[in-house]
């Protein structure tokens, strides 16, 4: 992936800052790929390898981490992230359909990020709010019993947001067409 | 040493603490519960409510959160403690009822009690939970006070004892604690059942120099939220657990590893180590004794696998959670390579009740075999979803028909899953199983983490199966060959019969393949991971037998082996309710204003026949998936 | 406490180092037992690929020997109905994933598994699983090597070369579950990362899946 202008500087500014709060332990590893994700949102090729720098590990350790845990993310995560729980009780009450009609509604597969960074849909295994099923989280909000009708209000809520910053970014910039 | 002596330093501890908690209560208390499936079902804007209707009518009233009560089909519930009243319990609140609430209870003395679900103190005025069949048979031990207390304030815990226990283990010699967790027969609330006290005994023996003690809260198994629940609702009564440990075994340092899905227990958690490090329960010199030991949290990243002992070890050390073979065991072996006690968030939960009312008494709930209680999460097709707590031997049938107050009106029981995805399904022959260890592990299921998931006739036991071995397929480290590429032929095997494909020899050769993967794995993730379909095949063969001989789902759910049908005969000109409730548009009005699917269009999500008004009911599901008219045509 | 022990193996008796792990002790007194990831060196064994089952009295389920100390007076078998039908499964398992072009593969008639397959009496092909049928991109960025992923095994000797007797870290395993590979820091060809092309891992390979390319080695 290709990064753009600014965001170089702003990765290794970030990665500095978190080794720099922590002893540069190998048990500290996980808590320092937290804190860096927490505040990039994933974790570029270039954070990895400047924390394999720092802790003096191979950079394809970091690699292997960050690809076998869940919680860690190779690629940004789009504006609002959709997680479908795929526990017990939401399986049993439709959850696969749950997260059918959001694919369909998103044009996107579970695990992608809408190329507009938009929106980016994911399952989860349980987020333990089993007698609301099906769940999904909307951005850390735990939505109950959502159906594929609830699915279509939930999109229409992120439709108009990302319309609300069309007209914000569509103001006095010219030339923003170079996609 | 009257003045310095651990009892007389925590006697004034808790004297400070009892102040500030009864100042509290000279006015009016609401607990609004809000533990992840409180906040989740709008516990926030309850509070919200409730805290704008008081500054509205200028009330002095006192709004906080607690933890989860564990009637989660009634939330968001809220406990209201008005000086003169007994506490009573609200369930399914919303704006219109806070407002009433707050008008006629607190701004009035009406407790509203047409809206109560009981009292959570005996009184002349209404019963209690302990009154309901519910009650009769649950017996909270470690969850006595999750929902019904202020988790963000130690004073809470202490004003109710807490930490007495810890006291009490300091001012007397630590093998002292040992004994009476190993007399008390307290068993591990991960799932196996391990002796606790044996396994301390054990990492005592083995360390020198270092020994660890970790709480494993890495709670994984779809439909169990046990532990979260403890953790975010009580988390002090696990601190003393572990720190009752540690006084045991001699550990100096200790770990709470918290799955990463449980923000909020991770929040609860820390705040309570801070605040039990300067009451002086943590730290050096607890206590104004010699022991010194201190907790820290390790989150962790999303890993099913990193609840085995061995990979959360791994884990914890900055590797990928791949587990290792044992021996050595952790008790030998462990985090940093030293010794290292690793028990569940339950089981720490026990201990200080042990130490405070004694082995014997622990002794005297549930089994010789299996003393003490059993905590569930319950859900699925049963009334009273949520988290009971039963002596250790009651019967499956008493939790499912008396504690969860049976299945909803039109559900017939078909099986019980208990144990998650190490765990198995059990049919109705097998409710009268008492819930220990022992007798579940005989009847094929495991007592695993606590997960227990009750289904009825709409749940096909191939495709549940099918979901637990997608999940631990998913979930595979993919370090041995059995779990890696076993459990990803079984699931190619499940999902070919859920498809109608294969024959009896499919059946027998998925078998085969689970009883080889649960002898070859590595781990107990792969050990376990065909619990649910040898159980399955043991119980539901016939089911097995409709779909691969008849390419028939009987409970009609497998995808491939069902078509959606409009009835004409039940269906309704007048009404249009499933056109608009279709995501695909794939269905039409016929020419004679009856309604119809186009099945190349139809993605069998079930929206019209949950749309389609109760007075017709016309939408079909059939199985197999043939077409009235095309059975006629099939049988010219 | 003397620092030998006596034990037997397939009714021989055996003089073993105490300590010693089961397998190699079989196979230093030329008793077979099928392996893959087993590495002596190694002080906590992988015991990931599962071949190496054997009975030991007094255990009620089949064990794996690399993972087991010799202990004096102990009594092994490594063959029985059950080590045998765990032992095929395995081998099956490994060959559902794994090309098995044996033709075409370089390392014909030098593979591990075509000698356990020897050992055992296994054929070599797909019986009772359709094999996965990945798609995996050669890669020959090496000058004188090339992976294919097609036929790995994941048994890991490559990764132990490449950390412990060449010392550099360039591969390792990543993903999980069934996606676990042997690659590079961010999936870069092998000439693209710090791989020194010192071949150790070439070397260690015992199926082909690392191999010298064609004209190099002639």
């Amino acid at each position: 992936m290709q990064l753009l202008k600014g965001e170089k500087e702003e990765i290794l500014a970030c990665v500095k800052e978190v080794l720099g709060e922590n002893s540069k332990t190998h048990e500290n590893l996980i808590p320092i790929l937290q804190q860096v994700q927490k505040k990039l949102g994933y974790l570029p090729a270039l954070a990895m390898d400047k924390i394999a720098e720092g802790l003096k590990v191979p950079a394809v350790d970091i690699f292997s981490l960050v690809t076998f845990y869940n919680q860690f993310r190779l690629n940004p995560p789009g504006k609002h992230e959709i997680k479908v729980c795929m526990g017990t009780a939401c399986y049993m009450t439709g959850g696969d359909i749950t997260l059918e009609s959001f694919e369909r509604r998103m044009g996107i597969n579970e695990g992608e990020t809408s190329l507009d960074r938009h929106y980016s849909l994911d399952r989860v295994a349980c987020v333990g709010c089993c007698t609301l099923a099906p769940v999904a989280v909307i951005d850390d909000e735990v939505e109950g019993k959502v159906t594929p009708t609830r699915v279509d209000g939930i999109m229409l809520a992120l439709e108009e947001d990302r319309e609300d910053n069309a007209i914000e970014k569509s103001g006095p910039k010219v030339g923003a067409e170079d996609e | 040493m009257s003045k310095s002596d651990p009892q007389s330093i925590y006697e004034n501890i808790k004297r400070e603490a009892r102040l500030r908690v009864e100042s509290r209560q000279e006015k009016p208390l609401i607990m609004v519960g809000t533990a992840t499936c409180g906040v989740a079902a709008g516990a926030m804007q309850v509070k919200e409510d409730f805290a704008r209707e008081i500054d509205d009518k200028g009330l002095d009233a006192e709004v906080i959160e607690v933890g989860c009560i564990g009637h989660c089909y009634a939330e968001p519930l809220a406990i209201i403690a008005k000086p003169g009243f007994p506490p009573v319990c609200y369930g399914n609140l919303d704006d219109g009822l806070v407002h009433r609430l707050v008008e006629d209870f607190l701004a009035g003395d009406d407790p509203s009690y047409e809206y109560a679900m009981a009292a959570l103190e005996r009184n002349d005025e209404f019963p209690t939970f302990e009154d309901f069949p519910r009650g009769v048979y649950e017996e909270k031990l470690i969850l006595e006070h999750c929902g019904y207390a202020d988790f963000s304030k130690i004073e809470s815990y202490v004003a109710r004892d807490g930490y007495s226990a810890l006291a009490k283990a300091l001012s007397e010699d630590p093998k002292l604690v040992l004994e009476e967790v190993k007399e008390a027969n307290l068993r591990g609330r991960g799932g196996a059942g391990f002796p606790a006290g044996k396994k301390w005994e054990a990492c005592l023996n083995n360390g020198k120099d270092e020994i660890y003690v970790i709480c494993n809260g890495d709670e994984g198994d779809p439909g169990a939220f046990m532990d979260r629940s403890v953790l975010e609702s009580d988390p002090h009564l696990v601190l003393e657990g572990m720190i009752l440990c540690a006084y045991a075994v001699g550990a100096k340092q200790g770990y709470l590893y918290i799955r990463a899905e449980y923000p909020r227990a991770v929040e609860h958690v820390r705040k309570a180590i801070e605040q039990a490090r300067t009451k002086g329960f943590l730290g050096s010199s607890i206590l104004g004794t010699n022991f010194s030991f201190d907790l820290e949290v390790f989150q962790g990243s999303g890993a099913f696998i990193c609840g085995e002992a061995t990979a959360l070890v791994n884990s914890m050390e900055g590797r990928t959670g791949m587990p290792e073979s044992r021996p050595p065991r952790l008790v030998q072996q462990g985090f940093r390579g030293k010794p290292t006690v690793l028990n569940n968030v339950k089981t720490f939960a026990y201990v200080p009740l042990i130490i405070n009312k004694g082995a014997e008494w622990f002794k005297s709930i549930g089994t010789p075999e299996s003393p003490g209680t059993a905590v569930f999460s319950l859900v699925g097709k049963i009334n009273n979803t949520g988290l009971v707590e039963v002596p250790m031997g009651t019967t499956l049938r008493q939790l499912i028909e008396e504690v969860g107050d049976g299945l909803p009106e039109g559900s017939q029981f078909k099986a019980v899953q208990i144990g998650g995805p190490s765990g198995g399904c059990l049919p109705e022959s097998a409710l009268d199983v008492p819930i220990d260890f022992d007798s579940l592990h005989e009847a094929g299921a495991i007592m695993g983490s606590g997960g227990l998931v009750v289904m009825d006739q709409e749940d096909c036991m191939v495709a549940v199966a099918r979901f637990f071995l997608e999940f631990t397929q998913n979930e595979s480290c993919g370090k041995c060959t059995f779990c890696r590429l076993g459990t990803k032929h079984m699931l190619d095997i499940l999902t070919d019969i859920t498809r109608g494909e294969g024959d009896l020899e499919t059946l027998e050769h998925l078998k085969e393949l689970s009883e080889d993967v649960r002898d070859g794995s590595l781990c107990n993730l792969g050990r376990t991971a065909p619990n649910p379909v040898l159980t399955t095949l043991r119980y539901f063969y016939d089911e097995y037998k409709a779909h691969v001989e008849e390419g028939r789902c009987p409970a009609l759910v497998c995808r491939d082996l069902i078509l959606y049908y409009i009835k004409p005969a039940k269906c309704s000109k007048l009404c249009n309710v499933c056109v608009g409730s279709c995501p695909t548009e794939a269905i039409y009005t016929r020419d004679d204003g009856l309604k119809a699917i186009d099945q190349e269009k139809c993605v069998k999500c079930d929206n019209c026949r949950k749309a389609c008004p109760t007075e017709y009911d016309a939408v079909l599901r059939l199985s197999p998936p043939v077409l009235p008219g095309e059975k006629e045509r099939k049988a010219k | 406490m003397s620092d030998y022990i006596t034990m037997i193996i397939d009714d021989r008796e055996v003089k073993a180092r105490r300590g010693e792990k089961l397998l190699w002790v079989a196979l230093d007194n030329d008793i077979y037992i099928p392996h893959l990831c087993a590495i002596k060196e190694e002080k906590r064994p992988n015991a990931s690929c599962r071949l190496c089952f054997v009975e030991i009295e007094g255990h009620n389920q089949p064990v794996t020997a690399c993972t087991r100390e010799v202990e004096e007076g102990m009594v092994v078998a490594t063959r029985s109905s059950r080590v045998d039908r765990l032992v095929k499964t395995g081998f099956e398992l490994l060959l559902s994933d794994h090309n098995l072009k044996c033709r075409e593969c370089p390392a014909n008639k030098n593979c591990s598994l075509q000698v356990i397959a020897k050992k055992r009496g296994l054929k070599l092909k797909h019986h009772r699983f359709n094999p996965l049928k990945r798609e995996f991109k050669l890669d020959d960025s090496p000058a004188e090597f090339a992976f294919d992923r097609s036929r790995c095994v994941l048994c890991g000797q490559c990764t132990w070369a490449d950390r412990f007797e060449a010392e550099v870290g360039a591969i390792g395993f990543t993903n999980r579950g069934i996606d676990r590979v042997v690659t590079t820091f961010n999936d870069l060809p092998l000439a693209d990362s710090i791989c020194t092309e010192c071949k150790l891992c070439v070397d260690a390979c015992p199926v082909g899946a690392l191999y010298y390319k064609k004209d190099q080695n002639a």
